[in-house]
């Protein structure tokens, strides 16, 4: 019989109350495995991850995940008035090793510097989180979900506001974890970047596909996920289809 | 008791502090005050920093009706006041948790109605006359064991508190919706910050009465962080403030014979506001002021 998978949902149905938001979600991730989550802007890739972390109850169907997850917001929802430095905040991921009561052992410490290494902040570490800028927050609160130590990681568009260096130093960080057997969801509006994972889930309101990238991004897929908002840059027999996605501001 | 009075009467005769620590009453109003800082420096760290101050407030103002009922029939003032508070926390917490927050209109309203209903409670049914500046406003010298008993257990239980939960109270505070994810037993650390809150608030009832609690926990706290930057430096400096502020409005209020509770309070808010103004432009949190 197959290992359980790590993360996993079933004729899922979730919405806010005025009917669903996102539909018709199935799909099992083993552990191990990166999932890229596609699709544009109120596509339900927010939607989706709050009802991974029990933060949205499904309207129908179930969703599974192995463990207490890491969780990376999309949008900041901490406080930044808060007297924590980024060492603080890389430490309050070692709360999940269970010990919440007492103080943080010196092996904790070491591993969130370690963390904030990792992501690059090291130099700040003793920055007052409020104090940090906005791509640097966002580094800042992956180191904590590293030094949470969890299986699953689930990361929604880790690398909005990062600049390249700090994105390539994430990437790295992605395929270490990759290689430690942890499973990562990350969603994503950059079609190009999802074909290094092992698996994408394109939403569009729905579930459009799902499967391994060289099967699942093609033409017809992506135009039905982005309608409107794909460009496609490239298209030859027996290669995938290169494309970008441009924002419609509706402003 | 006598002397004490005859001492603050005159208001050009500056009390000797030397004469008055040597007074039983004098040393019971300290030493309450100086539990009380314990437990409303520690617990105000939080209640500023999670934005609980319009609640603290609220938790006490409630108790006045409960109060007034109390003192007229004989029934004790602390039950009284417990109950109410520890109700009110209880209901807080869960219509937070049901997303029904009760909004800062919904606590005004509610403060406004204990207000009014027990002043006219003392008015018009029970008479209360002077009993009800003591409830409103505290006492320094008609203090006893059974508050300072009181005020021990809520020093005691803040510091069991801060010690054991202070890492789930600032990483909930910070973001609560990872706090959970981390295995932190958020909702239920949060229930306890509420009940400790509302339990300093009673004790702090006798001292510094029922419409200025919020002084011990919101003023020490917030001129504390004008002054630190982090979380260990913030419990100790607020605890520091709320002892000194304690002593010198306990002094001011023997001296000028006024209660404690609005010596204590002005006093707070004009330290507060000389020391945000002095250092305000350098203010080094973002939002420090947000009491
Ligand atoms: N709190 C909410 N209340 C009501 N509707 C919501 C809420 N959050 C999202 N929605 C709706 O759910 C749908 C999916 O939104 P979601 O945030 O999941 O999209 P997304 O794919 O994450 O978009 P983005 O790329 O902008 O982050 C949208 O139609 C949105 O309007
Ligand atoms: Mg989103």
């Amino acid at each position: 019989m197959a290992p359980p998978p790590a993360v996993a949902a079933h004729g899922l149905s979730l919405g806010y109350g005025a009917g669903p938001a996102l539909e018709g979600v199935h799909f099992e991730a083993a552990a191990g495995t990166t999932l890229c989550v596609l699709g544009p802007n109120g596509g339900g890739k927010t939607t989706l991850f709050r009802a991974l972390i029990g933060d949205l109850r499904p309207l129908a169907g179930d969703v599974h995940v192995a463990g207490r997850p890491a969780y990376l917001a999309q949008t900041e929802r901490t406080r930044l008035d808060f007297p924590v430095s980024a060492l603080d905040v890389a430490l309050m991921g070692s709360l999940a090793s269970g010990r919440w009561w007492l103080p943080p052992r010196r092996a904790e410490r070491h591993a969130a510097l370690a963390a904030l290494e990792r992501v690059g902040l090291a130099a700040q570490a003793d920055t007052l989180f409020g104090e940090l800028s906005g791509g640097q927050r966002r580094r800042a609160l992956l180191a904590r979900a590293l030094t949470q130590d969890a299986a699953v990681l689930l990361l929604d568009e880790p690398f909005a506001g990062v600049d390249p260096a700090s994105a390539e130093l994430m990437t790295a960080v992605f395929d270490e974890l990759r290689s430690e057997g942890r499973t990562l969801l990350v969603s994503t509006h950059d079609v190009e970047s999802a074909r290094s994972f092992d698996l994408v889930l394109c939403l569009n309101g729905l579930q459009v596909a799902f499967g391994a990238p060289g099967e699942s991004l093609g033409r017809e897929v992506l135009e039905t996920t982005y309608g409107s908002d794909l460009v496609i840059l490239e298209e030859a027999p027996e290669r995938p289809v290169r494309a970008i996605t441009v924002q419609h501001h509706e402003h | 008791m006598i002397l004490v009075y005859s001492v603050g009467m005159d208001l050009a005769a500056i009390p000797s502090p030397v004469e008055l620590i040597e007074l039983p009453a004098t040393q019971i109003a300290l030493a309450e005050l100086v539990l009380l800082a314990v437990a409303g420096g520690l617990l105000g760290a939080f209640v500023v920093l999670r934005r609980l101050a319009f609640f603290s407030h609220a938790v006490g103002t409630a108790t006045f009706p409960g109060l007034v009922v109390a003192d007229a029939t004989g029934f004790s003032a602390t039950v009284a006041g417990l109950c109410v508070a520890v109700g009110y926390a209880g209901g807080v917490e869960r219509a937070s948790h049901t997303g029904r927050a009760p909004g800062d209109t919904a606590t005004g309203l509610l403060l406004v109605a204990a207000l009014a209903g027990g002043i006219i409670l003392a008015s018009d049914v029970f008479e209360s006359g002077a009993a009800v500046d003591r409830l409103l406003f505290g006492t320094a010298i008609g203090l006893d064991g059974g508050d300072l008993a009181l005020s021990g257990v809520a020093a005691l239980l803040a510091v069991a508190g801060t010690v054991l939960l202070g890492r789930a109270w600032t990483a909930g505070g910070f973001d609560s919706v990872s706090a959970p994810l981390l295995g932190v037993p958020a909702r239920r650390a949060d229930l306890l910050l509420l009940l400790l809150v509302a339990l300093s608030a009673v004790a702090a009832l006798p001292a510094v009465g029922a419409l200025l609690v919020t002084s011990i926990f919101v003023v020490p706290a917030a001129v504390a962080r004008l002054f630190t930057r982090d979380m260990r430096g913030l419990l100790l400096w607020s605890m520091a403030v709320a002892a000194a502020q304690g002593t010198l409005g306990l002094y001011l209020s023997i001296w000028l014979d006024v209660p404690p509770g609005p010596a204590v309070a002005v006093l707070g808010a004009g330290v507060y506001a000389l020391c945000a103004t002095g250092i305000g432009a350098r203010s080094r949190l973002p939002g420090a002021e947000a009491a």
